[in-house]
């Protein structure tokens, strides 16, 4: 049933034509294309669709639109009104409350709101109004500030700008370090500065454009059938009742997709465009239609008729590889996707003569990025057959080349655009089969075809963290330094390779560049289960090994009755460094992060000496600046147009490549580079470092970093690697700019060209620097005798990166991040419930081209890792279906749930990096989940080695320690052992 | 279609387009005309913060959706004595409301931690009751306050404790034609106290795994002279710890706690399911009697006291 109906929306008027059934979530964004209410979850559990409905803050996926004829709703377009941000607005671009944006209009209504009510809340009271909408981003810390912002209670509000002069700038050895590099920070103008976000504005004013919110004209739109069961043969399909439903243009199975597998990892493309013959997991995708509308779509996955013969299943890993165990795939025996065995030194000779060996078991959880933003894809096919796809995506690179090879069609045939990403942390790093099924069904039916993951979709489709079965065992001398360490990880993988065999890697190389391990055993198995695909999340692999080595770090300090912190410093790896698996440590200032936290977190004052029920751990990480070498081999060009390639040790392409265009008048420039901005801000930090390497003002800077036609490759936003090579990229363009404008500088200041220097708009002599000329008065002269100024950089990591054994490229990377954290956490020891009530981190990213951002990255993965380490958890039964595929089920923590933090940045240079600066991203959630674990120990007692540390499994645990005669804690320990 | 209430994603889920006809009535009549009509196949909407999701994720299939919205009588409490509470007053008019004092401010206190802001504003008391999820918040509280339910039909109206109201998960003594329009609690005694203890997994936006609602009454000797228990998600309804209540008569709190505490958990029949396991839960039970009672007492001291 339609009716005409009324709503007053933003004080004006809409007749509409509304369904009975139809949400008004669904009327503001298909029908009045109000689309800055964001559908993130449809389900009331996020906050992002937040509108106000007479004043009051409501979901708009749970309000019937039919319902609201007469009350006054309020949507984020209704703010702002004749384009004057409101003082919320203006706070959060302030205070770097904005990330990706998704969260950001329910956020600024909720909080509007709360202002409205209530003009000077206490903290207490924001989190309360703010309860109710999730970010995946911020860890909060920056909302918090921004709503304080406006009740002129922040405390903190400036701290960012005191940070900006105690990074490197005022450090005289470092300062020193990159004078000699060629580039003087102190007198830095854009970077070292908190800058606001480039994109901020139209994320607090709903006018950022995602991928979902896109209608291009004729569009139709997609859905995928997914498989209800685990493992299975398809016997036969007929979608006849679909093709036969009103309104459908396309059903398409297996049989009608490419047959080219796709994938990741080059050796294993095991992933086929629709199952064919056998469905590997629970939403493994088996058809697709188009057809006029959404709700046609949904109708017609219902009429396809799939007949399965069901096979039996297999969903632990340590199952999976022992004899006779169903196989996933036939191509992997005994389950195994990938084995690792790495050797460095000798081992066992080492434990037989540390002072102290000690060997626990571990286990990770599944821990899903859940981005804000579900996945979304438009593909439509010019007439010339050039494809064209709208993707939320975090590598818009790798989508173009698997496109290519999944279409068998040259890159230059492929246009990919990337419009805003609400946050990816990894799961967005692989192309998906949105990307690929909208292109088929467009070409089908000539009209651009839209698909859009459902928050369940996003859980089915997974590629989250792998879950990893960990045997660890350490040797120390008597002074705690290390001796051996040995490794032993089953990794499980689901149902398809992904980014695993990358993270079986990583999951062993990283571990040796924190502390110095003179020998080092790592055997890693990948092993396929009949659960979705594990992929690439934020911290790629590291994570749950990271927990379990700080935590057995840990262990053995207590056991040996040294201090934690101090059985670090004893073991820190030092600058210039070669760790034992062949990795370049370059810059390192990790002791100064262990410094700043012990002295901040008042650790020697907490640790040992807070009452029971409350504690204080401490545990490090860090990460690459970016990988070292590319996913895939050899040139840029379509596999399929590719000779047979062999492995050389350098890059053979650049990874980053920028090109800056100025503007006629010389008044503007323009970035153009294919980096990812995902909400991590690299768009803004790239703008500034562009800005500082032609010597002009941040503000003169536009992006353009969204559509492959415009922008050059850049490989996109995985390995932490923007900010160190496409920031050298985007510098190097820059100063190519600078190159060519020298000579006319120097003919208007009468000085030599290489003399001229430029600063904040102005050129001027090194020699007399009261002389100046405008800047762009020199680029208008250089366009009127030469015509369009241009300037392009690339970046190539340095060659011979890597040992050489087999694996030795996965760790290698141009430069390292160093980090530390203390967390503090309070324990009700009754129930086992954990509040992490506050955070002291210290991070050595090196230069902070923008520390406002940093801090943002910060407390994002600090809020996120948290989560990780004691809530976060994908859950399956026993036929292999997700138990909590939605967000009330799977919990991320909320403002209410995050803790205090305190973010610093040491002083630090890295030489390879643009103005010395190195990654944060990922690093910043490495040392959280030992962190956490080591403040429960602390507080409770007991050792919880098993994520996520559940209130039931300390409880568990306690009563096992009081009572050691009774039965062993409920939760299971696995104890796996990789075969040899 | 059978198994998509476990997330099966044999289509899509959340994303589902609601196909219902919608019915917006003027008054309870005219309602209950509707109701008539279509019996099986209709359902009543209030706040929608439940209905709407099941529907999407086709837990419930119904063809005829009943918005009570224009129905505005019934969003009201009046605390003469005895509060009465309209059905479709929502969550945050009770969060918010300074009619509830004394001891009727236990509802407030948990309409404060239930879901989320959004979910509070639309969401209905009537509406945590009548949906008989054994989750809910408000059944354990509105139980130990004694409180009774007001189901309208044209015939007539019937009072019924609400602790009788639940007959299964999501299975009510409402019948057909029924509409829940009042929640009636009586005037406590003097010498009163109630307290509601919950467990959830995180701190926001969160659904209890475990609750436990009390209330105490003290003669004049400190001692119980009535007592009221509720466990919440820990049974297939909001469960009364009937023994537990009784072997508390006419004893201390000090003297009689651990008894009421093993009696509340032995009435417990937890599941296990994603949030907890079943031991875990009958834990729980324990520990949130405990506090719940504990805090019942001191509460009650107080009333003494004023």
């Amino acid at each position: 049933m339609t009716e005409l109906r009324t709503l007053i929306i933003n004080g004006e008027s809409h007749a509409v034509a509304i369904q009975s059934g139809e949400t008004l979530l669904d009327v503001l964004r298909d029908k009045l294309r109000l689309t800055g209410t964001k559908k993130g979850c449809d389900g009331g559990d996020c906050g992002a669709c937040t509108v106000l409905i007479d004043g009051t803050p409501m979901n708009a996926c749970l309000q019937l639109a039919s319902t609201l004829e007469g009350r006054r709703i309020t949507t984020i377009e209704g703010l702002a009104a004749g384009g004057q941000l409101t003082p919320l607005q203006r706070a959060f671009i302030d205070q770097g409350a904005v990330q990706c944006g998704f969260c950001t209009s329910g956020m600024i209504l909720s909080s509007t709101a709360l202002l409205e009510a209530n003009g000077q809340p206490s903290a207490e009271e924001i989190k309360h109004a703010l309860s109710g909408n999730l970010c995946r981003c911020t860890g909060y810390a920056a909302i918090l500030r921004a709503v304080e912002q406006c009740t002129g209670k922040c405390d903190d509000c400036h701290r960012d700008k005191h940070d900006a002069h105690s990074d490197a700038t005022t450090n005289g050895h470092l300062r020193a370090q990159a004078r000699a590099n060629g580039r003087d920070l102190s007198s830095c103008t854009n970077v070292g500065q908190p800058v606001a976000r480039i994109d901020a504005a139209d994320k607090v004013t709903g006018r950022a454009t995602y991928t979902a919110d896109i209608a291009l004209p004729n569009m139709v739109y997609g859905s995928i059938l997914m498989s209800p069961i685990a493992h299975g043969l398809i016997k036969r399909i007929d979608t006849s009742r679909a093709r036969s439903l009103p309104g459908v243009l396309a059903v398409i199975t297996g049989a009608d997709v490419p047959q080219n597998t796709y994938g990741v990892s080059p050796a294993r493309y095991d992933e086929e465009v629709l199952a064919r013959a056998k469905v590997r997991h629970v939403g493994d995708p088996v058809a697709a239609v188009a057809a006029v509308d959404e709700a046609t779509a949904q109708k017609a996955l219902t009429l396809i008729d799939v007949e399965y013969e069901e096979l039996p299943a297999v969903f632990d890993a340590l199952e999976a590889v022992k004899p006779g165990a169903p196989l996933v795939h036939d191509r992997y025996e005994r389950n195994i996707n990938t084995h690792v065995a790495h050797n460095f030194g000798d081992v066992e000779a080492a434990f037989a003569t540390s002072h102290h060996v000690r060997e626990e078991v571990f286990t990770g959880n599944f821990v899903y990025q859940c981005p804000m933003e579900p996945q979304a894809a438009i593909a439509y096919w010019e007439h010339d057959g050039r494809l064209v796809l709208y993707s939320s995506t975090q590598a818009p690179h790798y989508v173009q080349y698997m496109l290519a090879h999944v279409f068998h069609m040259p890159l230059g045939q492929i246009r990919v655009i990337r419009p805003c990403v609400g946050g990816g942390f990894g799961v967005k790093a692989a192309t998906n089969p949105l990307e690929v099924c909208s292109a088929v069904l467009s070409r089908m039916t000539g009209r651009p075809v839209k698909i859009v993951f459902s928050r369940s979709d996003t859980f089915h489709y997974y590629r989250g963290r792998h879950k990893q079965h960990m045997r660890f065992k350490l040797g120390v001398d008597a002074e705690g330094r290390i001796t051996a360490f040995k490794s032993e990880i089953h990794l499980d993988g689901g149902a398809y390779s992904s980014f695993g065999v990358a993270t079986a890697y990583y999951a062993g190389s990283m571990i040796p560049t924190l502390y110095k391990i003179p020998n080092y055993r790592y055997d890693g198995l990948r092993v396929m289960t009949n659960k979705p695909a594990c992929g690439a999340m934020r911290g790629h692999g590291v994570p749950q090994p990271r927990f379990a080595f700080e935590c057995l770090l840990n262990m053995v300090a207590e056991d040996l009755n040294i201090d934690p912190i101090e059985i670090r410093r004893r073991n820190a790896m030092t600058p210039n460094t070669t760790t034992v698996n062949g990795l370049e440590i370059g810059s390192c200032e990790f002791l100064a992060t262990i410094d700043g936290v012990e002295r901040d977190s008042h650790w020697n004052a907490k640790y040992g000496k807070l009452p029971r029920g409350r504690g204080i751990g401490v545990a490090s990480g860090g990460f690459v600046s970016g990988a070292g070498y590319c996913i895939y081999r050899g040139q840029v060009q379509a596999q399929h147009e590719k000779g047979p390639e062999k492995f050389q040790k350098k890059s053979i392409f650049p990874h980053a490549n920028a090109v800056i265009r100025v503007s006629e008048d010389g008044m503007a420039a323009f970035l153009m580079i294919g980096a990812a901005e995902i909400g991590q801000g690299s768009d803004t930090i790239l703008v500034q470092i562009a800005a500082e390497a032609m010597g002009i003002p941040h503000t003169r800077m536009r992006m353009r970093s969204e559509d492959s036609d415009i922008s050059p490759l850049d490989l996109g936003s995985y390995s932490s690697r923007v900010t160190l090579m496409a920031g050298n990229a985007v510098a190097a363009a820059g100063e190519s700019v600078l190159d060519r404008l020298r000579p006319f500088a120097a003919d208007l200041l009468g000085c030599a060209p290489d003399e001229v220097r430029a600063r904040d708009g102005m050129m001027y002599s090194a020699n007399d620097t009261t002389n100046t000329v405008d800047w762009a008065e020199v680029a208008r002269q250089f366009f009127n005798e030469h015509g369009p100024l241009v300037g392009t950089g690339c970046y190539k990591p340095p060659d011979g990166l890597g040992g050489d054994y087999k694996g030795a490229t996965v760790g290698t990377s141009p430069a390292y991040s160093f980090g530390t954290c203390c967390c503090e956490v309070s324990v009700d020891l009754e129930t086992g419930k954990v509040h992490v009530d506050r955070f002291t981190d210290y991070h050595d990213c090196g230069t902070a081209i923008n520390p406002q951002q940093v801090h943002g990255q910060v407390e994002g993965a600090i809020v996120m890792g948290a989560g990780e380490a004691i809530m976060e958890d994908v859950q399956f039964d026993a036929t292999g279906h997700l138990l909590n595929p939605n967000l009330h089920g799977y919990l991320i923590m909320t403002i209410k749930d995050a803790p205090e933090i305190f973010s610093g940045i040491v002083d630090s240079y890295e030489p390879r990096g643009p103005y010395g600066a190195k990654e944060i991203g990922e690093g910043a959630t490495l040392p959280v989940m030992g962190a956490v674990a080591h403040a429960i120990k602390n507080a409770t007692g007991v050792w919880i080695k098993d994520l996520p540390i559940t209130p039931e499994k300390i409880l568990a645990a306690l009563k096992a320690r009081e009572a050691p005669q009774q039965s062993p804690p409920a939760y299971k320990e696995a104890v796996g052992r990789p075969a040899s | 279609m059978a198994n998509r209430r476990h997330g099966v994603p044999d289509r899509k889920s959340e994303n589902d387009m609601i196909t219902c006809e919608l019915h917006e009535p003027a008054d309870l009549q005219e309602a209950a005309q509707y109701l008539r009509q279509y019996l099986d196949d209709s359902r009543l909407l209030a706040g929608g913060t439940d209905l709407l999701v099941d529907l999407k994720t086709a837990r419930v299939e119904a063809r005829h959706v009943i918005s009570l919205h224009r129905i505005t009588n019934l969003r009201t409490i009046e605390n003469r004595g005895d509060l009465r509470i309209g059905a479709l007053t929502t969550v945050a008019q009770l969060e918010n409301s300074p009619r509830l004092t004394g001891a009727f401010t236990v509802l407030r206190e948990a309409a404060r931690q239930m879901a989320s802001p959004q979910i509070r504003n639309s969401a209905t008391v009537g509406g945590n009751i009548a949906s008989a999820v054994p989750c809910a918040d408000l059944p354990p509280v509105l139980g130990v306050l004694n409180a009774s339910l007001t189901l309208w039909s044209p015939k007539g109206e019937r009072q019924i404790p609400l602790t009788e109201f639940f007959s299964g998960p999501r299975a009510t003594a409402r019948r057909e034609e029924e509409i829940l329009t009042t929640i009636v609690v009586p005037q406590p005694p003097p010498r009163f106290g109630a307290a509601y203890a919950r467990f959830s997994l995180r701190d926001g936006n969160s659904i209890a795994v475990a609750s436990v609602a009390a209330s105490l009454a003290l003669d004049g000797h400190g001692a119980i002279s009535a007592c009221r228990l509720m466990l919440g998600a820990v049974a297939p309804i909001p469960k009364r710890a009937v023994q537990a209540e009784q072997s508390l008569a006419g004893l201390t709190l000090v003297h009689g706690i651990n008894d009421a505490i093993a009696l509340a958990t032995q009435a417990a029949e937890p599941i296990t399911d994603l949030r907890a396991s079943a031991d875990y839960r009958r834990a729980l039970v324990g520990i949130l009697t405990r506090r719940a009672l504990t805090t019942a007492h001191q509460r009650a001291r107080e009333a003494t006291n004023d």
